[in-house]
């Protein structure tokens, strides 16, 4: 770092335009989303990160896209738990490994928009397809808690 | 660090349960946040999303953070993590060019003390300038906008003669420099100095995942 850029104008101004730029650049909701997580500190799940979304493969999403039946498929894993969901028009499928029974909820910050059982096979369906950005809380019977990401439908 | 206190109070105040101490630490380190995630030329929405994690993360981390002075350091230390991983899985699928591929990422990794240091100077700049009188900050605003508001234009703006932008310039970067936030800064310069120089850690991040 510069040694003492406080005593020349021109360096003091590019320091300070350096501190503004950033607060002038954040998004507005950068900070709200940030406050807004913490209403997850009373649940105590293990946190998975999104490894796959077939968004990304942009190109055949197109195509499917124009069909009646949209497909989106993401994948989502933690220590415990590989989670795959698959956004179908009307449910979420969804499938942990290693498989086992269990229960699993929609969620946003403030209420939960969906739950349903997991079979013995790790296999759950949950309709409808929630409307707005959600996250996905899965509670195994073994006693593991995953928490997913965000997906916005 | 400047702010060790403050932060001591606000970890301990959101790991038992105040919403509002949560919400402080969030403003205070947003910006330290994006500002790392902006090395790493993520797009607004990658930034969001290791905004996300970063403070998921952090929850998850609150109750066994020992040292809550680290705080600062966890975040940075976390915030190059969560970033790399987002150019991992968005390189797995996506096409690159191999002339901007990986050059970036060495740039990007900037120690986190410096990370630190920066983020400190940013956090007490934008301070002293919020400790100015009203007239300064707008001049002040506009002469470091990107690209720069023409004199013409600040004159019109600010009813000052064009001739008068200068030594008014000048007045306003002496306020700064005198502004309490800016010379608790400068105090502690010199011990600044020297722990980058000898290479002292500070703020040592505390990886335990």
């Amino acid at each position: 770092m510069a040694g003492q850029w406080w005593t020349d104008d021109d360096q003091l101004l590019e320091v300070l335009q350096d501190a503004l730029t950033i607060t002038r650049e954040m998004s507005p909701d950068f900070i709200d989303v940030g406050k807004a997580a913490y209403v997850w500190r009373t649940i105590d799940a293990e946190l998975a990160a999104l490894t796959y979304d077939s968004v990304w493969d942009g190109g055949e999403l197109a195509l499917t896209r124009a069909d009646s039946a949209m497909l989106r498929t993401l994948t989502f894993g933690s220590d415990a738990l590989t989670i795959e969901l698959e956004l179908t028009s009307d449910e979420v499928l969804g499938q942990i490994s290693p498989p086992e029974g269990g229960t699993v909820s929609l969620r946003t910050d403030t209420e939960e928009l969906g739950r349903a059982a997991i079979d013995d096979l790790g296999f759950f369906i949950v309709r409808p397809v929630p409307g707005r950005p959600f996250r996905v809380l899965c509670q195994t019977d073994s006693g593991a808690t995953v928490l997913t990401g965000w997906v916005s439908p | 660090m400047r702010d060790d206190p403050a932060v001591i109070r606000l970890v301990t105040g959101a790991r038992d349960g105040d919403k509002s101490a949560w919400d402080e630490l969030v403003e205070r380190y947003a910006p330290l946040v994006w500002a790392v995630s902006r090395r790493y030329r993520l797009s607004a929405e990658d930034i969001d999303d290791v905004g996300q994690s970063v403070w998921l993360l952090l929850i998850e981390h609150l109750p066994g953070l020992r040292e809550p002075a680290a705080l600062p350091g966890w975040i940075a230390t976390t915030t190059q993590r969560e970033c790399l991983r987002v150019l991992r899985v968005g390189r797995r699928v996506e096409p690159i060019d191999p002339a901007d591929a990986d050059p970036d990422v060495p740039d990007a990794a900037v120690a986190v003390d410096e990370e630190l240091l920066l983020h400190e100077r940013r956090d007490a700049l934008r301070d002293a300038f919020g400790q100015l009188a009203p007239r300064c900050q707008l001049l002040l605003s506009m002469l470091t906008q990107d690209p720069p508001v023409p004199y013409s234009e600040i004159s019109r703006k600010l009813h000052m003669p064009v001739g008068s932008i200068g030594p008014n310039r000048a007045r306003c970067l002496d306020r700064l420099r005198q502004a309490p936030a800016l010379v608790a800064l400068i105090d502690t310069g010199n011990e600044t100095a020297h722990r980058t120089g000898g290479g002292e850690q500070h703020g040592r991040p505390v990886v335990d995942r």
